[in-house]
């Protein structure tokens, strides 16, 4: 077991800078999650921990080793791919065992090593088979001993999930937990699922441009975002944003109806604030259609769109004007589509953004 | 055409034939230039056993008394056997030395951007690109020098060297298609490049291997111009150089025993081919990435 420290990294492609700079400290045993849309640089950032990708300046320490310069063989790393990378042509026992024979290490060694790992992932009735006689959750498993049986420092996976459906991917998630609960590997997981991030990592690292956004641990991001990106790309459905105007302790957009008045709490943060709009930011679950037997009074009034009915619960999509949400409600709602309801905004889980950087000004 | 005619069954036939006009046009294609391959290749083996005046009288008939006289007479009169021996030694250790020099250079084309790779890979394709004839001389004079003129050994070295562009190219090709992650998981095992190349690139390039080596062979087994030119002693001239004899005035009107020589010399070539079938249709990477 290890830790990696990044510290000032940059990676270049030529005169294209990928990655301006990154600090990130992942302490030993930790499950550290890397999560942003494509391009963001997370797969470049975890080739660049692998040695895959050079580091064109900064240094990176794996067990307080300065490793910046060091072939992957050299970094007491295993890496899982997303696209497996199984040798097709060697049996599941040698694609398993492959490390270890270009090791050297003695046959019986690599023998019990390989069942026993096997064992624990349950592979080793498949140990003669080649990896096309798999399917996509076998040859995963058999990816993911390959990379165990050397008992690594660091354990990396690139959205090793991605391949599978839907059902296989729920399951291989809580294996994958589990496993790293009873092995304790320092493990850098990269994925561009942000419920696999936030239910898998001890810390999520919220990605963009090759700048990290955020981390923090799962709930922090989801319940402090830093930022509009953060709070929109974590959480499903995306955080509702609404650029308002300020009017003393409420936010106001007169031609819509909107005049929501700030709890204390982000009072104070307004007032060092000088601009003259500010963006709301409300999750799903912070809003909901005012009860049919309540009076209303100044809840904005919102026409309902759309209604995507989940079983369990319903998603309303609404508007007024530019305004668009959406409000995650129980099943047994009667709203109807065209209709014009008040909406409550819970002023516990509001969320305020600069309406120029969309830094967080405070979070619920 | 309305709905009532379609119901009627003679409007129903037509719906069909419509459909089926396609694959009869395709079907009397692919049958028409099957036999423009097999039509000489039938006839080169029925005037192979048929006696030389059975064929004058009737070229495209079938044979009435067949034997195989001819086979006889061609394998002891012009010692086939050893122009056989001579045609394979030439096409297997030319072809194996065309693939191995070769196998770097592609490997290397195809995973990593050396400065001037674009005038590097257009410097080795020339070489496809020069016909034998312009290379006959300085060929000949590079022989003298190096005391390999007709010699066996000479001319598998210019068989493998003439071969090689062709080779890195299908290579290249080839091992471009290796998924590029199996090589980074081998990295990240520990792997060296040398032991990439040995464990993991060699293995999965064996169809590409074959590919080439296969076309390498057919086209060294079939040439003639450097054999003629590069060797002067009858006993290790391959077959094609050997079965000039076959035009001599002793031989001229004996039509059942050119024929008899090229069939005989046409069997090495579909063992090759039985056998490399199987290998070129492997679909080697099945399983190697995704689900």
């Amino acid at each position: 077991m290890a830790n990696v420290s990044l510290i000032d990294i940059e990676k270049r492609f030529g005169a294209h800078v990928v990655i301006p700079r990154l600090d990130l400290e992942i302490a030993d045993g930790s499950f550290v999650v890397l999560v942003g849309p494509s391009g963001c640089g997370k797969t470049t950032t975890l080739n660049m921990i692998a040695g895959l990708e050079a580091i064109s300046a900064g240094q990176l320490l794996i067990g307080g080793r300065d490793v910046t310069d060091l072939p992957p063989k050299a970094r007491d790393i295993a890496m899982v791919f997303q696209s497996y990378a199984l040798f097709p042509h060697m049996t599941v026992f040698e694609n398993i065992a492959f490390g270890m024979r270009i090791r050297r290490q003695a046959k019986s060694e690599i023998d019990t090593q390989v069942r026993s790992v096997a064992d624990r992932l349950r592979i080793d009735s498949l140990l003669d088979r080649l990896p096309k006689a798999l399917s996509g959750g076998q040859r995963q498993r058999v990816a993911l001993a390959r990379a165990l049986v050397r008992r690594p420092g660091v354990f990396l996976m690139d959205e090793p999930l991605s391949n599978l459906d839907a059902k296989l991917r729920i399951e291989a998630r809580s294996f994958l937990t589990k496993m790293h609960q009873e092995i304790g590997v320092t493990t850098v997981y990269v994925t561009h699922d942000q419920s696999e991030a936030m239910t898998m990592g001890d810390t999520v690292v919220v990605m963009k441009d090759g700048l990290i956004q955020q981390a923090a641990s799962p709930l922090e991001v989801y319940n402090k975002p830093a930022n509009t990106f953060v709070a929109g790309f974590i959480g499903s459905p995306a955080m509702n944003f609404l650029e308002l105007a300020i009017a003393g302790s409420k936010l106001i957009d007169p031609e819509n109806g909107f005049a929501i008045p700030l709890p204390d709490r982000l009072r104070g943060a307004l007032t060092a604030y000088p601009k003259a709009k500010v963006v709301l930011g409300l999750r799903p679950e912070a809003l909901r259609p005012v009860p049919r037997n309540v009076e209303p009074r100044d809840a904005p009034l919102l026409s309902i769109d759309v209604l995507q009915h989940l079983g369990h619960e319903t998603l309303l999509d609404a508007s007024s004007g530019p305004h668009r949400i959406v409000a995650r409600v129980s099943a047994s709602d009667d709203s109807r589509i065209g209709e014009k309801r008040p909406f409550l905004f819970d002023a516990e889980h509001m969320h305020l953004f600069d309406s120029e950087t969309g830094a967080s000004l405070a979070a619920a | 055409m309305s709905s009532r005619a379609l119901a009627t069954p003679s409007g129903r036939t037509l719906v069909r034939l419509r459909y089926a006009a396609p694959k009869i046009f395709a079907t009397f294609l692919a049958l028409l230039l099957a036999a423009v391959w097999i039509g000489p290749l039938a006839l080169m083996v029925m005037t192979s056993i048929k006696p030389n005046k059975e064929f004058l009288n009737g070229p495209f008939a079938l044979p009435i008394a067949p034997n195989f006289d001819a086979y006889v007479k061609v394998w002891q009169g012009l010692h086939f056997g050893v122009l056989m021996q001579n045609s394979l030694l030439y096409a297997v250790l030319g072809s194996a030395l065309a693939v191995g020099l070769a196998l770097v250079p592609a490997f290397a084309l195809s995973r990593f951007e050396p400065p001037g790779k674009r005038y590097i890979f257009a410097l080795l394709l020339t070489g496809l690109m020069l016909p034998q004839q312009t290379v006959l001389i300085p060929l000949y004079d590079i022989l003298r020098w190096l005391h390999l003129f007709d010699t066996r050994i000479g001319l598998i070295i210019v068989h493998g060297v003439y071969g090689m562009p062709s080779q890195i190219l299908i290579l290249r090709g080839f091992m471009t298609t290796i998924p590029r992650d199996i090589e980074k998981a081998a990295q990240i095992e520990g792997a060296t490049d040398f032991q990439i190349f040995t464990k993991v690139i060699l293995p999965l390039a064996v169809p590409g291997i074959v590919v080439g080596y296969t076309l390498n062979f057919i086209a060294i087994w079939k040439e003639f111009v450097f054999a003629l030119v590069f060797l002067n002693s009858e006993s290790i001239f391959p077959v094609t150089v050997g079965m000039l004899k076959l035009n001599s005035d002793r031989y001229i009107s004996a039509f059942n025993l050119p024929s008899a020589g090229l069939v005989i010399s046409q069997i090495p070539i579909v063992i090759l081919f039985i056998f490399a079938y199987r290998w070129i249709s492997s679909g080697n990477f099945v399983g190697s990435v995704k689900g």
